[in-house]
């Protein structure tokens, strides 16, 4: 009977798996799965003293959009009014991101400035900012929604830049590209003081 | 031949079954991570389109809404950090405790995640930029879940 004949003693595993399982469930129980997601912000600093103000910091006004939100929830972008309407998006665009879009290609609307993208590479990117200002009774979420057709608005300028400079779009473009565009075209959305809003 | 080499069935081995359940509870590790602070105030963010996943690593929540028990219609907003409720002007002195206990050099390189209920009003949550501003904590993320 040499198939009986055993190898060097094994050590018991079978309580391994039991083990494993343990942990398994412990995990699993005390884990969720949801991942935080956000909008990203940088806050200025505070200004110690608004005269102070460096002057390249002055933008002159054809650089800067300006967007009201009302606590009804309509929406002033220069000189027209939107409502929460135009905020949703219609075959991928909104009127409001559309019209933020616009404002950052037209040569004729925000100024361009030469920019060196990657070494030598140039192009004339906008100089163009959002400034939002909304009223402190807006319920957050028009304000978040404002803010996601605005960012989305500069999205699809960063992507515009992308197809002109690389020929691709910038989800195409590979990791260092796509961060080197980031760091090159951030959403420029300026969120107003609350010293620059009425009755505060 | 064939006659003599014909074999019992050996017991089917289940050395293996530790290997896939560590396999499973490695996996289950990494791509979880753990239940953070349960909120006392009545959170629902608003949806949003434009949204990136947060560093969970740098991420210090703040809740603004209405306390959990007593969520009534017009209840004033509360703001709770991290398990304590706060009023916006403590808003400087929690973040200085924060950044002592996870050890960061400034608050520049933390991460402040407002999940605003979708109701609140930007009055309040503007007051609280402001604070975090005067704590030079410049990096915010206004949280949102995807449509």
């Amino acid at each position: 009977m040499a198939k009986m004949k055993k190898k060097a003693g094994e050590i018991n595993s079978s309580s391994m798996a039991d083990i494993a399982f343990l942990l398994l469930i412990f995990f699993l129980v005390t884990t969720t799965m949801d991942v935080d997601m956000g909008m990203r912000r940088t806050l200025p600093p505070l200004a110690e003293d608004e005269e102070q103000q460096p002057e390249d910091i002055k933008l002159k006004e054809r650089n800067v959009l300006i967007v009201n939100v009302s606590k009804s929830g309509k929406i002033m972008v220069g000189d027209q009014i939107y409502d929460r309407g135009d905020l949703v998006r219609n075959g991928g665009e909104s009127k409001l991101s559309k019209e933020t879009f616009n404002f950052l290609v037209d040569p004729d609307r925000s100024e361009k400035k030469k920019t060196l993208i990657e070494s030598n590479i140039e192009y004339d990117l906008s100089v163009g900012v959002v400034s939002l200002k909304a009223d402190n009774e807006t319920t957050f979420d028009v304000y978040m929604q404002v803010q996601d057709e605005l960012t989305h608005a500069f999205n699809q300028y960063r992507s515009y830049v992308s197809e002109k400079v690389y020929g691709k779009t910038f989800d195409e473009l590979d990791a260092d590209q796509q961060n080197n565009l980031r760091t090159k075209l951030p959403p420029k959305i300026s969120e107003a003081e609350p010293n620059d809003q009425t009755n505060k | 031949m064939a006659k003599k080499g014909k074999k019992e069935v050996p017991a089917m081995s289940t050395s293996s079954l530790p290997d896939i359940v560590f396999m499973l509870l490695f996996f289950f590790m990494a791509a979880t991570t753990m239940r953070d602070n349960d909120p006392q105030v009545v959170v629902n963010v608003p949806h949003a389109h434009e949204i990136t996943e947060l560093d969970k690593s740098i991420t210090t929540n703040v809740w603004v809404g209405q306390l959990q028990s007593r969520s009534a219609e017009g209840a004033a907003l509360s703001i709770q950090f991290n398990d304590d409720i706060i009023r916006v002007d403590q808003m400087g002195d929690y973040i200085a405790d924060r950044l002592v206990e996870k050890g960061y050099e400034s608050a520049t390189s933390m991460l402040v995640n407002l999940r605003v209920h979708e109701t609140a009003t930007v009055g309040k949550v503007t007051e609280l930029k402001q604070e975090l501003r005067r704590a030079e904590a410049y990096s915010i993320s206004y949280a949102a879940k995807p449509y």
